[in-house]
């Protein structure tokens, strides 16, 4: 009887072992075990048993009930812990499944990220419409009458007005600066806001040259600002869209509607200041152009210009992001071309 | 413009220690942009005075000589040579080896080697003048003519640059920064500015008068606005000869080519202190000069015959019989100076910018005069001209003598006279400056500076006087870039704790097009505002309330958009080259004529509407339209504004007969939604595809002033989902079902509609799902089946509908 145990213990320990799947550890556990089971059978037949050799069977079969429970208990780990949820075989190379997602145009990106900046500053963000008088965008502005910029050459003026002027005379807005002075004359001051927008200049396209071009304008009104707190909003420009500090320089420039003016130059990247093709040699590339809004503004705007004073300045967006891609054709902006535009997400 | 240092070093003595890298960057950032440095002197490089010690003819070619020639290194050189003129003790221009030279003066420049010619050994070259820059220094006679020194001073060895004086370096000025300031168009007035900046004594002008006794010589003008002042210098005993190497090599390091003495001395008085200047032969001006504008018919006669027609507009310089010259422009035939000059009438006038430019315009000439006369110069500077023209006839023309002299000047240039406010001052540059700094820098810069109780008056120079300097922020200005710009720390900004910034409006916009992008998969375009014809046509779009460019890009593009819509078509079909299912959509203002008041009364702009316009491209239209459809649907919700409804009102032109669908705020139709129809995909040139488009005017939604959805509990019993397939009619609407079951479920779902088998003509089966729960209690079996039976009971009555069989 006891041999017919120990036989039960080996065999049973086998199929333990052998089972390869929770299933059948239960159909072994079952056969060794249930109430059908060898062990079982073992049990039942002790009562035709002597009383000693009744005792030591069952004690050997309770050991051997308690050992095949820890070894199905311990198989049972053994299987989950190797189990995998599919039962296919998958190819991990294959590509995930794709957002469907869509994109911002790369200039509205830039311009949201310019804008997530200033609003931290305190900024408001300005929009107005793209067709403006030539009041707005020449007179108030302290442009010379003759000022080359005005002439049919370089805006486009709307027809039936070409040959108007002042208030009558009408053109899609060439900069923005003209817009600034809407913003003044309907907020007052003191003022800090940013405007991004398109412009448009009549002039021949080439794959540095566009018609329809975005600017973003950056605008501080107070009592008393020097200028010297302008040169905020110029690291903040170029930080924002770099990612880190990047070397500016303020050098003397001439706008009509600023005084004083003056060009900023940053650090050319390509070479890291040294001078390269890029920089002409010297090192610094122009970006854009700042100042002191010139009295003359700010009276068209309705301000004293003995009490508030402002800063401006106004970078041209499609370069900037030019800068950032290293797209080397500005055309592609208005393009609708997807190939370019699912470039950037 | 050019700038020689040289020159300039004439004016103002700068420090040893000084770069000229530092000059160029001192001057880029306070004064104009230096766009380029470079040194006359590197193209002299081992190029020498050489003299000749021996001449002996080559053994093997006829042409050739043998020189032996001193050229400063110890021993001789033997150098062979095919020159015309070579002879013993002859000073010439030798090229030793490194030496860049123009190889018989053609070509790009070659490098000098030690080589061997016909056999014969030869250390350099001895060049004729066309090989080593010199052309306009000794003019050669004929092509093998090598050049002779002959009596100018130098010795064997000496570089040929110092000879010449062409050890100088060009500073290459951006003339765009230059055109607000017509001080700085000549070398005394770079000089100035480099004095301010280094602090350094700049040399007085010389103020030299024709004597006051000497004959007049008559000018008149008849348009004192046009012409403010014209002096005129009689000169005799004068000629066509060549100026000295010295002044060659100012009029060449200034950007001019030396052409007669005379001519070289305008240009030289022009490039100095920037006043134009111009001879005429004396012989050529009948009795007297008369400034005048043109009669009309009248015509400026050229050196070579041909003419310009005049207008009653061109300010032209006459003599008694008619013009010599388009003033301040260009001359005319009798004002030349030829080889027989023997007498001039020296010009030295100011002119009006106005005029100047508008002539100049007109004829599309730019001189080197009219570029000056351009920015506006200050009528004082005629005496610096006439002084320094007195100066350089006596040392080039000892012999010449001044006959007569007149000076016409009707207009003076008025100083600027500014009041400057000194804490406004401070305050603006933030930063003080002890006054003894700020008028040493503007005294510098030629102001005069008058303290008084408020500051200081500041008078301006003349020459900053004529549209410059005006304000007292222009005197700011002068004094902030002298000390440099990047000397004042950034401080930052004041903060105004106040007032968040709240811009529902802006928010929307940007909303709108985060929403459209990321949730809905559309990619952001951008087009053109002026649109092609064909698609605007192809739209359907009446073109009478256009707005329209009077010089549009091409003459199909004169309209400006008044929809969206046909940008979106030129669009898709450019793309559908690429692709086939895509989603596109544009923000961006449309035009309307019409009267609108943005910002004044007096200002009126046509109506300019910020439109939102969406696209989605795919074969199955039914898709498209749903997918648009939902897009739509969506933007209240995510973007948070007020609600938009759709409903059938009017058919846009664009759209199919039948699936389309107008936008709604309230009552208001403030867009449309629907198919793009058949006829307009083919004007647009759109083939085998289907095409969805949204449109609607962005100014009429409203945002919300924060999110204003409520918190709904979780349900507090279990609920449950049950799907229902229905047979109706054909005309039944899902609005209809929707709207008669709504009120006794939780949730209503549309799943699918099916036609076809099993379904009798004129039905269609609609499967919905929807959840039901109780508020009170969970729902038993018995609870459930009596809502379901009330509901199918409801739809049976209300939309007639059968409940399908399984």
């Amino acid at each position: 009887m006891l041999d017919r145990l120990e036989k039960i213990r080996q065999e049973g320990l086998e199929k333990i072992e052998e089972a390869a799947s929770v299933e059948s550890l239960q159909e072994v556990r079952r056969e060794l075990t249930g109430k059908k089971g060898q062990l079982t059978d073992v049990l039942k037949s002790l009562k035709t048993l002597e009383p000693d050799m009744k005792r030591q069977v069952g004690m050997k079969a309770n050991e051997i009930k308690e050992f095949f429970s820890e070894k199905i208990k311990e198989r049972e780990e053994e299987i989950v812990a190797s189990e995998s949820a599919l039962d296919e075989e998958i190819d991990l190379t294959l590509p995930g499944n794709a957002p469907q997602g869509g994109a911002l145009h790369p200039i509205t990106q830039m311009c949201y990220d310019l804008n997530d900046a200033f609003l931290s500053l305190g900024f408001e963000v300005f929009s107005e419409d793209d067709i403006s008088s030539e009041k707005f965008a020449f007179d108030n502005l302290n442009f010379a009458m003759d000022h080359p910029a005005r002439a049919t050459m370089d805006t486009y003026w709307i027809e039936g007005t070409e040959n108007l002027s002042g208030n009558e005379r009408l053109c899609l807005r060439p900069h923005l600066t003209g817009g600034s002075v809407r913003y003044l004359m309907k907020h007052g001051a003191p003022a800090r806001f940013v405007y991004p927008g398109r412009v448009f200049r009549n002039e021949n396209t080439d794959a540095r040259h566009e018609r329809a071009f975005f600017q973003y304008e950056a605008l501080i009104v107070d009592k008393d600002l020097s200028f010297s707190s302008g040169k905020v909003m110029i690291q903040t420009i170029l930080e924002k869209v770099f990612g880190r500090k990047i070397n500016v320089r303020m050098r003397e420039g001439f706008f009509p509607f600023t005084e004083p003016g003056y060009e900023i130059d940053m650090e050319c990247l390509v070479c890291g200041g040294k001078g390269c093709r890029v920089c002409n040699g010297n090192g610094w590339i122009e970006v854009m152009p700042g100042g002191v809004i010139h009295p003359n503004v700010l009276r068209a705007a309705g301000l004293d210009p003995d009490v508030y004073s402002g800063f401006y300045t106004n970078i041209g967006l499609d370069r900037l992001v030019m800068m950032r891609y290293g797209v080397d054709d500005v055309r592609l902006f208005h393009s609708a071309d997807l190939r370019f535009l699912r470039q950037f997400k | 413009m050019k700038v020689s240092l040289n020159w300039v070093k004439k004016y103002v003595q700068l420090s040893e220690d000084l770069t000229n890298e530092q000059l160029a960057y001192d001057l880029t950032m306070r004064t104009v942009e230096v766009e380029n440095v470079e040194s006359s002197a590197d193209k002299f490089k081992n190029i020498v005075v050489g003299v000749i010690r021996s001449v002996e003819p080559h053994p093997d070619a006829d042409r050739l000589r043998v020189c032996m020639v001193d050229v400063g290194d110890g021993e001789d050189k033997q150098i062979v040579c095919g020159g015309s003129n070579l002879y013993e003790g002859e000073k010439v221009v030798v090229s030793k080896p490194g030496a860049m030279v123009y190889w018989h003066g053609e070509g790009e420049p070659v490098a000098i080697k030690e080589t061997k010619m016909r056999g014969v050994k030869s250390y350099g070259m001895i060049c004729g003048a066309t090989e080593v820059y010199l052309e306009d220094y000794y003019p050669p006679s004929d092509e093998r003519e090598i050049v002779d020194l002959g009596d100018t001073d130098c010795y064997p060895g000496e570089n040929l640059a110092e000879v010449i004086g062409m050890d100088d370096t060009i500073l290459e000025i951006d003339n765009k920064s230059l055109t607000n300031r017509p001080d700085l168009w000549g070398h005394y007035g770079i000089a100035r500015e480099l004095a301010a900046i280094y602090k350094v004594p700049l040399k007085p002008l010389s103020q030299e008068k024709p004597d006051p006794s000497l004959p007049g010589y008559q000018v008149d003008i008849q348009v004192p606005d046009k012409c403010r002042r014209f002096a005129a210098i009689v000169i005799d005993g004068v000629d066509s000869r060549p100026s000295p190497n010295w002044m060659k090599t100012a009029v060449t390091n200034g950007g001019m080519r030396p052409i007669n003495a005379i001519v070289d001395i305008t240009n030289y008085i022009m490039m100095a202190v920037g006043q134009p200047t111009h001879g005429y032969d004396f012989s050529h001006v009948e009795d007297h000069i008369i400034v005048r504008n043109a009669k009309p018919g009248e015509k400026l006669i050229l050196l070579d015959q041909s003419d310009l027609d005049l207008t009653e507009s061109d300010l032209v310089i006459c003599d008694v019989e008619e013009p010599i010259s388009l003033a301040g422009i260009r001359g005319g035939r009798k004002d030349s100076i030829l080889p027989d000059t023997r007498k001039i009438v020296l010009e030295l006038a100011n002119f009006s910018a106005e005029t100047i430019r508008k002539t100049g315009k007109r004829f599309d000439q730019k001189t080197d005069a009219s570029i000056r006369y351009e920015k506006g110069i200050d009528t004082q500077r005629v005496d610096q001209g006439i002084s320094l023209a007195m100066e350089l006839f006596r040392e080039i023309f000892p012999e010449s003598r001044i006959l007569a002299y007149g000076d016409t000047y009707p207009v003076k240039t008025e100083q600027s006279v500014i009041q400057v406010d000194r804490g406004l001052l401070d305050r603006r540059l933030g930063k003080v400056f002890p006054d003894a700094e700020i008028e040493d820098t503007l005294t510098r810069l030629g102001y005069d500076v008058q303290w008084n109780e408020k500051g200081f008056l500041a008078t301006a120079p003349t020459w900053r006087s004529t549209g410059d300097v005006s304000m007292w922020d222009d005197v700011m200005g002068d004094l902030a870039r002298i000390w440099s710009f990047e000397s004042f720390e950034a401080t930052p900004l004041p903060v105004n704790f106040e007032n968040a910034v709240h811009q529902p409006v802006q928010d929307l916009d940007r909303k709108l097009r985060e929403h459209l992008a990321f949730r809905c998969g559309f990619n952001e375009i951008f087009t053109y505002p002026w649109v092609e014809e064909k698609y605007i046509d192809a739209a359907g779009i009446d073109k009478t309330d256009a707005v329209r460019l009077a010089t549009p890009p091409a003459p199909d593009m004169v309209n400006l958009r008044q929809s969206l819509v046909p940008g979106m078509l030129e669009s898709v079909m450019k793309n559908l080259r690429y692709f086939e299912d895509f989603k596109l959509f544009e923000m961006a203002q449309v035009y309307h004529k019409g009267e609108y008041h943005e910002s004044t009364e007096e200002e009126t702009l046509p109506v300019q509407k910020l439109t939102l316009c969406g696209a989605v491209v795919g074969k199955d239209g039914k898709n498209d339209f749903f997918d648009a459809k939902g897009a739509v649907e969506s933007l209240a919700r995510y973007c948070q504004m007020e609600p938009l409804t759709l409903k059938q009102v009017e058919k846009p032109s664009w759209a199919d007969e039948k699936v389309y669908l107008n936008i709604l705020r309230g009552k208001k139709v403030i867009g449309a939604l629907g198919l793009v129809s058949v006829q307009a995909m083919n004007a647009a040139g759109i083939k085998r595809t289907n095409m969805a488009v949204f449109e609607l005017d962005e100014t009429a939604l409203e945002p919300l002033a924060s999110r204003d959805n409520k918190f709904e509990h979780l349900p507090l019993y279990p609920e449950v989902d049950e799907d229902l397939s229905i047979l109706v009619d054909e005309g039944i609407k899902w609005a209809d079902i929707a709207e008669a079951i709504k009120h006794h479920c939780k949730d209503l779902r549309f799943v699918e509609e099916y036609r076809g088998q099993q379904v009798p003509e004129g039905k269609k089966s609609v499967t919905l799902s929807l959840t039901i729960g109780s508020d009170k209690g969970t729902m038993d079996s018995k609870a459930i089946d009596k809502r379901m039976n009330k509901i199918i009971k409801t739809l049976e009555n209300k939309v007639g509908a059968e409940l399908r069989e399984g």
